[in-house]
């Protein structure tokens, strides 16, 4: 029966009682087990010490006055062994027994009854140390649990800490607003060339050159907006003031509650000398052979060295206009390149629009002459920040493009008008039009909407896309609007502010 | 008597070209270098009214040549006119620094050459 019971409730706690008087024990084993604890009972104190190592009970009672061992001596033994020290201990004394309550405590007992018992009391101080026990224990296990944790948490944290030290990429990071440098990596110094000391808690704003700073702090901007920058062509000054070029991305991040800039860079100075050498051979090396065979054509269709037949003359005509898209090309990728890579500097200057519009429109009156097209301008007049040479090209290449795809007898036209903080220039024409799916291509290199343009138009497929670069480097904005067999509008819009 | 304009240039191509256009097209009389020391030599010989010179050529480069035609005193008051298939603004800038008489541009149109270099030189005498 008591076994069945004990199956299905499995005792309370285990206690070790050890006192010399067998009825003592008799009486507390009853008391206990009656309770539901499961009782272990010895007589002498070196018993209970082995017994106690052998199998660690869950608390003691403990009789202080025993032969040859007395209670002090016992709990003593059991505190100094790692197995039995943290079992709470409870001095058990008889009432009129000499009893040192302090030294009780001094060897590590926890509480003490006196006999005879008072069951409650007894049962109360043992449920009582018996709780507190199992606090204790589950108190160490979540602090065992906390500390290893941490310890897992700092492993990651020094993870990428290593990570971001030994990163080849150079990387800083500042704080939002002020710039003022929080972390920088081995990668960094190097490129940088100076010490973590020199560019902590100072700006990184000087780290940029006066040029490159408007442009970073547009992109600051940007990130601001959107969260993020990627590979924006920088010139960064290191502290030997030979000046590098980067691409770098800005991405915000949080530390501690406080909004960052995440600075990243890739170091491409090397990269750009090459592109630069390259571009400046074959800008030499292409134009030498286009200049003799050009001025040969040109000689040669003079008529001044021989008269040539009709069939001749056609067949030089074809030899001449190809020539010269040859040139246009390679004039065109140039331009294109030293405007994408910041080498021809936009420069722009306070400066009235209007003279511009009609320095445009005279230039290409001839053309527009030509193809009997009707170019027309509505006069306009606003004082911008441009560069007037680069908006004098886009605006005579959006004019050129509109003459060329306007059927005899249509009009284009140059319109401008202040709306809000911009300065809106619109390229009107009654052409062809341009299909929906073409309407943002024709701005990349090469993107004409005919393949066929190029050759029968004589246009390069880069006029756009330099246009585009321009105005974006004027931090405006290029598009066009466009109904097919109706017509297209090129709409350009220059912040009033630069 | 024609006058007589002096071709720096190491692209046998382009001298001969410019040659015959300016032949062509006025009466010029046409001598040609086909470098740098060459040149300054036919010029402080020669005496030609007009130097046409180009800027890119290996040993001395049309600034260099430039220099050394300043520099010499049968030279320094010849007129001399630079050839650039550079036409980018950051060099149009350094070219505006030196003792030119002008630029051409290159490609240029061989029978229009006679009439840009005379352009040139009535501009400068002005």
């Amino acid at each position: 029966m008591t076994v069945f019971k004990e199956r299905h409730h499995p005792p309370k706690a285990d206690i070790l009682a050890i006192d010399d008087t067998p009825e003592n024990l008799a009486l507390l084993s009853q008391m206990l087990t009656e309770k539901g604890y499961k009782v272990r009972s010895v007589t002498k104190g070196s018993t209970a010490i082995r017994g106690a190592k052998a199998l660690p009970p869950d608390l003691i009672l403990l009789d202080v006055k025993m032969p040859e061992m007395n209670g002090y001596e016992v709990c003593q033994h059991l505190k100094t062994d790692d197995r039995t020290k943290d079992i709470p201990v409870i001095f058990i004394s008889a009432l009129g027994d000499v009893f040192d309550k302090v030294e009780a405590f001094q060897v590590g007992g926890v509480d003490y009854v006196t006999k005879p018992f008072q069951v409650e009391e007894v049962l109360a101080r043992l449920d009582t140390h018996l709780t507190l026990r199992k606090l204790q224990i589950e108190l160490e296990a979540r602090n065992n649990q906390l500390q290893q944790e941490i310890t897992q948490k700092n492993a990651a944290e020094d993870k990428f800490a290593k990570v971001f030290r030994a990163c080849p990429n150079p990387i800083a990071i500042a704080t939002r607003g002020e710039g003022r440098v929080i972390e920088v990596n081995d990668s960094f110094l190097q490129m940088s060339g100076y010490t973590a000391e020199e560019v902590i808690d100072r700006s990184i704003d000087r780290l940029y050159s006066p040029s490159a700073l408007i442009v970073y702090r547009q992109a600051l901007q940007k990130t601001y907006s959107q969260g993020y920058v990627r590979n924006l062509e920088l010139e960064f000054s290191p502290k030997s003031g030979e000046v590098k070029t980067i691409l770098l991305s800005l991405e915000i991040v949080e530390l501690e509650g406080n909004k960052c800039v995440l600075q990243i860079m890739n170091d491409i100075t090397e990269r750009k000398r090459l592109e630069n050498e390259f571009i400046s051979l074959v800008s030499h090396e292409l134009r030498t052979p286009m200049t003799s065979t050009i001025g040969a054509l040109d000689l040669l269709n003079s008529g001044q060295l021989g008269s040539l037949s009709d069939r001749g003359k056609q067949i030089l005509e074809v030899a001449i206009r190809n020539s010269e898209r040859l040139i246009r090309l390679v004039n065109d990728i140039l331009d294109l390149e030293r405007i994408k890579s910041g080498k021809i500097a936009i420069e722009p200057i306070e400066c009235h629009l209007q003279p511009l519009l009609v320095q445009a429109t005279e230039t290409m009156q001839a053309m527009a002459a030509k193809a009997q097209v009707n170019l027309k301008l509505e006069p306009y007049d606003v004082v911008l920040n441009l560069d007037c040479d680069r908006i004098l090209q886009t605006l005579t290449n959006l004019l050129s493009n509109a003459i060329k795809f306007t059927e005899p007898g249509g009009t284009v036209t140059l319109q401008a008008a202040v709306i809000e903080n911009s300065c809106s220039i619109v390229v009107r024409d009654t052409g062809r039009g341009i299909p929906a799916d073409k309407l943002e291509s024709i701005f990349e290199r090469f993107q004409q909407v005919d393949t066929s343009d190029s050759r029968s138009k004589g246009g390069t497929g880069l006029g756009l896309a330099i246009c585009r670069h321009i105005i974006e480097r004027h931090n405006g904005k290029i598009w066009v609007e466009s109904e097919l067999g109706k017509g297209s509008a090129f709409y350009i819009d220059l912040p009033l502010q630069f | 008597m024609s006058k007589t304009i002096l071709i720096i240039d190491d692209e046998e191509d382009v001298k001969e070209i410019a040659q015959m256009g300016l032949e062509m097209a006025a009466d010029w009389n046409v001598i040609t270098a086909s470098s740098g020391r060459e040149g300054l030599k036919i010029a402080a010989i020669e005496q030609p009214e007009v130097i046409l010179l180009d800027l890119m050529m290996p040993e001395w480069d049309g600034k260099e040549t430039l220099k050394y035609l300043k520099a010499e005193k049968k030279t320094a008051n010849i007129p001399v006119i630079l050839m650039t298939a550079k036409t980018q603004s950051a060099i149009a800038l350094e070219l505006a620094s030196l003792d030119l008489a002008g630029t051409i541009a290159k490609p240029f149109r061989p029978l229009e050459l006679s009439e840009q270099i005379g352009r040139i030189l009535k501009s400068k005498q002005n």
